[in-house]
């Protein structure tokens, strides 16, 4: 399997490093050791960073937690194991949480990945170190927590070594598998596009944080480590300029590759080490290495490695995908009541809903038009939680939805595909419709078992019969035609299979031809899944042939709405558009 | 010669000849040289006293060696940085004690980087510590030379009291151990003195703005201000407080304001300004003098100012060739025996050890302008030990 | 009495003092989306400049072109060699300027050594004002800092610089399109960022400790205050700057130095986290 294929990198690297202590002498490896350790920080960091897009700033805040933890633990439970085992779990435990937990109250906030989370934990550890430094009768203050004994039966110079490529190999396989399994290609799909992963109903600040948890507890673990390694935890172990070095350690390395941070921390560590005592500048040519990486190779020696050595495992990567497990296709369907009572938008001074209030009753395909600025496009991001309304009520299937998230409101099934067509470009397009797939569909476990890859349901057959390019699904999604993507983007958004279905001018630059193409598939896809649909779009042929009930807005509320002849007659309809098609 | 054993003397002669190419500058007199570890800060905060340590440990080096060296053999000193965090300096001494098996070493640095080490060495080999710190370290096979709060405070605070006529002390230092334990000891002797405390404040190292803590001390009518902030927040704090006018009516005294910090303090703002310390650049006697002499003769006038710490790296040299003499030695078995009461005679005078600390003489001494002019010497003053 | 006077104008001082910091700051990150983790190492070198001028025996006052040249030349040199290669990679720039930092900090270093330096104050001494004596250059530093700031102010809203820096920012393509040079205009705002920074050092040298590492200290309170204040505006500067400079001097007034730190770190993270885009954010 792909997986144990991947993980012969981590194995090998791990086995080759069982050989320093026999190569050079035990204190090439212990010094390595600490390296090692923090190279798991770095490790944890490109998860966050190189994988899922936002930046830790503050990652020693998590590292010197387990260290204090497992010091204060040594410190006092010697060379009981009974009671050492639970401290470290929560030495692991506890930073964890804690990231899990700023991560949840930030991205429940904020969507995206801006500098406001990185320069947060950046103050985090700031705070931490000032707390380390006088709250001393816990952590000893400046002096730091001292004389902490080693592993019991375990000695520090000779065997914590071993230890720590133990603990290197579990983080390294356990990154692993999490970056193959589901979890991690969501992870990565909120690099390429949050707001997109959110209109599938995933709730991409949960995803951030519990990345960020992970992180953190990889920190912590090489924190807990690392006290009995050094035998003293200081406040600088929490600090601000240990964060800011394993970032740069990260980046050197590769902040998009398993191994290359750990890499990264080796590298500068001797670099530094073998410099400091001979070479008063020493920190010049550190500085000057890391900005060199960051102009010009931001993927880090981890890239140029690859450059030079193709890696093996990324031909194993574009096999197409295996559909092997059918799942259920159609859920239940909740009754089709959807309700806009009086609701209000307001942005600043500027009104864009004005007590717009409409009812959508029935299952089929209804259009919304209206010129520019009727506040279509609103609609439907008030509708899908993207925008808070400022008065009124919307529900669905009798289910407020105001104050809902909008993968919330995604997990309701109503299910949006958005104007630009926005697919996962760095993805596959075989990754793409996994996503779609999962959609609604994920329960917890499913997060982390691969066994979600293998899905396949009866409309994705269908798909691909009227979609051919679908089947060519190792090629990434970036390099589709507009054409192509549109319909890449339309299958997701039905894949889910969602009971309201919302789309933002599908047709829109498409050509005649594949015009003709995408109308055909709305109509009989949506047929087929029994769903309610509405679209926004602008031409009037596409209105014509697809419904028979449409909607015209104009400054932000209901002009008109009813059959496509009842509209035509409309005198109110006729002002505002000066008539005719298209 | 099997075939791993080749593979790893050739990377280990690689690795060595490469990594420590520019560290044997000492002079090589004999055969079988005495490695010294001299472990000083070259980078981060500390690393403004690295040059002057350097220069100052390896100027008594040359001078034993010409007369002869550590019971026979010449001494080689390797210098190490240990600025970094308590992590980084561990790696530093672990390499000179594993790598090149240095027989002893003289450390100059912070506590924190100290507990890293005695926690390191156990007691296995001799570690000479010689900066001003807090007091109490106690580990075997750990000797200290550097001054402690009792030394610098119990003579000098009633000095201050009765010539200055201070009562009303303020205690102001950075949020750490050292200015804690050394306040801890300071309201005995206060106490002692027929004086009180009237605030005592802890500023985070990152303070660099001291306008509240003034405007404190001005409206608690302290007429003595106990300065224990190290470095950077001691010169941003002394420049405010002279510029409110404070330094015309409130005598100042530190503990670590030594040369470098008081030219960054500046001429116009060191009024009335006290610091107690085992050793200043000026002191006027013959030893210091010749001292003084032969560093600027050696280094020229451009080198790195001296002071305190720096000189503390001179006098661990010698302290450390008077503990190898009485104990015939370097073994460490036989210096823990021989260390109680051993005597050598510096710049700083003459000084004795007992407990694992050494009595000495305490200079008192004003600025004037820039420079300290020494108003008080307190002969042998004990360090207070509390080590058996 | 006396003591709240004190306060204030160490409130008024200090409110002053970050402002004039910050501008730099706020200028790049605001209009350049730089993170410019240097900033600090800017207004250094400002005060070493001021160092030089006094060492060649030197008036004060030549310090401010003096500086200003160097900082257009570094600044210059700067935006040319490593930040124009970065605008619109936010989280590069805060690493690049990260390794900026680190080599300004031992340039410095290695010209002027690691030990403190001390410039001498060019206005001594105390003034009586309202019952309180408070240092003269302080007085004349909060009056002039107050005029930078007003025509600063003056000189955006007229002239049509501001203009074109906006629509630089809010739409680069379109700006180089209606002809604004937007790579010149983005390396004179980076410059002026820098210039700003260096005044501001040669304002403070005769206050602080001068040493390689001082830089350190400004970076961190400046991002606190942009944090408050948000990007944008002259009134939000301001107003993070006092509110910054607010919760320091009474926290630290009232408990402890410590607790005034401890308080101004959570303040930016409740910001960050609660208002990322400032006080004024619609939001």
């Amino acid at each position: 399997m792909a997986y144990f294929r991947a993980a012969s990198i981590p194995f090998a690297v791990v086995i080759g490093l069982l050989f320093v202590p026999f190569i050079w002498d035990t204190f090439v490896a212990y010094q390595l050791g600490l390296y090692l350790l923090y190279g798991m920080v770095a490790q944890g960091i490109a998860l966050c960073w190189g994988r899922t897009g936002f930046l830790p700033l503050g990652q020693a805040l998590f590292f010197g937690i387990g260290a204090y933890v497992s010091g204060a633990a040594l410190t006092q439970f010697g060379d009981n194991w009974l009671l050492l085992i639970p401290a470290f779990l929560v030495a692991v435990a506890l930073p964890a949480l804690l990231a899990c937990g700023v991560g949840l109250l930030v991205f429940n906030r904020q969507v995206g990945s801006g500098p406001f989370f990185s320069l947060i934990t950046l103050a985090l550890s700031i705070l931490g170190f000032q707390l380390a430094n006088s709250w001393s009768t816990v952590t000893g203050g400046f002096n730091g927590m001292t004389g902490i004994p080693g592993l019991p039966g375990i000695d520090s110079y000779e065997h914590l070594y071993y230890v720590i490529l133990a603990a290197l190999l579990f983080g390294s396989l356990l990154l692993l598998y999490l970056q193959r399994a589901p979890f991690g290609q969501l992870l990565s799909a909120i690099a390429g596009n949050e707001d997109r992963l959110q209109f599938f109903g995933f709730h991409t600040g949960l995803l951030k944080a519990m990345a960020f948890g992970v992180s953190a507890g990889l920190a912590g673990l090489a924190g807990a480590i690392y006290a009995p390694h050094q035998g003293i935890v200081t406040p600088q172990a929490v600090g601000f300029l240990l964060s800011a070095e394993f970032v740069i350690w990260t980046a050197v390395g590769g902040r998009n590759s398993l191994m290359g941070p750990v890499m990264g921390a080796v590298l500068i560590g001797f670099l530094a080490s073998g410099l400091r005592d001979t070479f008063q500048y020493w920190e010049v040519v550190v500085a000057l290495v890391f900005i060199v990486v960051v102009l010009r190779f931001p993927g880090g020696l981890a890239q140029l490695a690859e450059r030079i050595v193709p890696s093996r495992h990324r031909r194993t990567a574009i096999q197409a995908r295996q559909r092997t497990h059918t799942i259920a296709g159609t859920k239940t369907q909740p009754e089709t009541n959807l309700k806009f009572d009086h609701v209000g938008l307001k942005i600043g001074p500027v009104t864009i809903l004005d007590n717009l209030a409409l009812d959508i009753t029935s299952k089929g395909i209804h259009c919304i038009i209206g010129p520019n600025g009727a506040g279509k496009t609103s609609t439907f991001n008030v509708l899908s939680g993207k925008l808070p309304i400022t008065s009124g009520q919307i529900s669905w299937a009798g289910q407020r939805l105001s104050g809902m998230r909008v993968d919330q409101v995604a997990q309701l099934g109503i299910s949006r595909k958005l104007q630009v067509p926005s697919v996962f470009a760095a993805l596959s397009i075989d990754q793409n419709i996994d996503i779609a797939l999962w959609a609604g569909r994920l329960r917890r476990r499913d997060y982390f078992s691969m066994q979600p890859f293998a899905w396949q349901t009866e409309l994705l057959g269908d798909l691909e019969t009227r979609f051919d390019f679908l089947h060519n699904g190792h090629a990434p999604a970036g390099v589709l035609s507009l054409g192509q993507r549109q319909m890449l983007d339309f299958s997701m958004t039905y894949l889910g299979e969602a009971s309201l279905i919302l789309l933002d001018e599908p047709c829109a630059g498409l050509s005649s031809a594949e015009t003709v193409e995408m109308i055909e598939a709305i109509a009989q896809i949506n047929q087929l899944t029994g769903a309610c649909a509405i679209i926004i779009e602008h031409d009037m042929q596409v209105v014509e042939r697809l419904s028979d009930h449409v909607l015209v807005m104009h400054q932000g509320t209901l002009l008109a709405s009813g059959t496509m002849a009842n509209i035509r007659n409309n005198a109110a309809v006729q002002a505002v558009y000066g008539g005719g098609t298209k | 010669m099997n075939r791993r054993s080749f593979i790893k003397n050739a990377l280990c002669t690689a690795v060595l000849s490469t990594g420590a190419a520019g560290l044997f500058t000492g002079t090589a007199l004999g055969a079988d040289p005495i490695k010294v570890g001299i472990l000083i800060p070259q980078s981060g905060p500390g690393g403004l006293f690295g040059p002057s340590c350097q220069n100052a440990a390896q100027l008594a080096v040359d001078e034993i060696n010409a007369q002869g060296g550590i019971l026979g053999r010449p001494i080689a000193p390797i210098f190490a940085d240990v600025g970094g965090p308590p992590s980084d300096a561990t790696q530093a001494a672990l390499k000179l004690w594993k790598g090149q098996k240095v027989e002893a070493f003289i450390g100059m640095h912070d506590s924190a980087v100290r507990g890293a080490l005695t926690n390191l060495f156990k007691g296995q080999v001799p570690y000479i510590y010689t900066a001003v710190y807090e007091g109490n370290e106690c580990s075997a096979g750990t000797y200290v030379i550097g001054e402690t709060p009792p030394q610098q405070l119990k003579p000098v605070i009633p000095w201050i009291a009765s010539k200055k006529g201070a009562s009303k002390w303020y205690l102001i230092g950075n949020d750490y151990n050292w200015p804690r334990d050394t306040n801890v000891a300071a309201k005995d002797y206060i106490t002692q003195s027929g004086g009180s405390v009237v605030g005592e404040e802890y500023l985070p190292f990152t303070a660099d703005n001291f306008d509240s803590n003034l405007a404190r001390i001005k409206s608690s009518g302290a007429d003595a201000v106990l300065i224990t902030l190290v470095g950077g927040a001691s010169v941003g704090f002394n420049r405010a407080f002279a510029s409110f006018g404070l330094s015309d009516s409130v005598v100042r005294l530190g503990t670590l304001i030594e040369e470098n910090t008081l030219a960054g303090i500046g001429a116009e703002n060191s009024k009335n300004l006290f610091s107690a310390s085992g050793y200043f650049a000026n002191i006027d006697t013959p030893d210091a003098r010749k001292f003084a002499a032969d560093y600027s003769s050696r280094y020229g006038a451009d080198a790195a100012a001296l002071n305190s710490l720096g000189e503390s790296c001179y006098e661990g040299v010698l302290f450390l060739q008077a503990l190898a003499q009485n104990a015939g030695s370097l073994a460490i078995a036989d210096i823990e025996k021989a260390s109680e009461g051993t005597r050598y005679s510096g710049p700083r005078g003459t000084a004795t050890m007992q407990n694992r600390h050494v009595s000495t003489n305490i200079y008192l001494a004003q600025a004037r302008g820039t420079d300290f002019e020494v108003v008080e010497t307190f002969t042998n003053v004990d360090p207070g030990s509390t080590c058996n | 009495m006396e003591l709240l006077v004190v306060n204030i104008l160490n409130f008024v001082f200090a409110t002053a003092t970050l402002a004039l910091v910050v501008l730099g700051l706020a200028i790049i990150f605001g209009m350049l989306g730089v993170m410019n983790m240097a900033h600090g190492e800017f207004v250094m070198l400002g005060a070493y400049g001021a160092l030089v001028v006094q060492n060649a025996g030197l008036h004060f006052l030549f310090a401010i072109p003096f500086v200003l040249l160097l900082c257009i030349i570094v600044g210059w040199f700067i935006e040319w060699s490593i930040i124009r290669h970065l605008y619109r990679r936010p989280f590069d720039t805060l690493l690049a300027t990260w390794g900026l930092a680190i080599l300004l900090r031992k340039g410095i270093e290695a010209i002027f050594g690691r030990d403190y330096k001390s410039i001498d104050q060019t206005l001594p001494g105390t003034v009586q004002l309202m019952g309180v004596d408070y240092p003269a250059y302080r007085l004349v530093l909060i009056g002039l800092i107050a005029l930078f700031f007003l025509s600063i102010f003056l000189w955006y809203r007229k002239s049509n610089t501001g203009a074109r820096i906006k629509a630089m920012v809010t739409n680069p393509a379109l700006a180089s399109a209606v002809g604004i040079d937007t790579r010149h205009l983005a390396r004179l705002t980076f410059i002026f960022g820098v210039c700003t920074a260096g005044l501001a050092g040669v304002a403070l040298a005769p206050m602080v400790r001068i040493d390689p590492f001082m830089g350190l200290d400004y970076l961190l309170s400046s991002f606190f205050v942009l944090v408050v204040g948000g990007l944008g505006s002259l009134e939000g500067l301001l107003t993070g700057a006092s509110v910054i400079a607010g919760t320091d001097v009474t926290v630290s007034a009232l408990i402890s130095k410590t607790g005034g730190y401890i308080a101004v770190l959570t303040l930016s993270i409740l910001f960050l986290w609660l208002r990322p885009n400032g006080l004024f954010s619609s939001r």
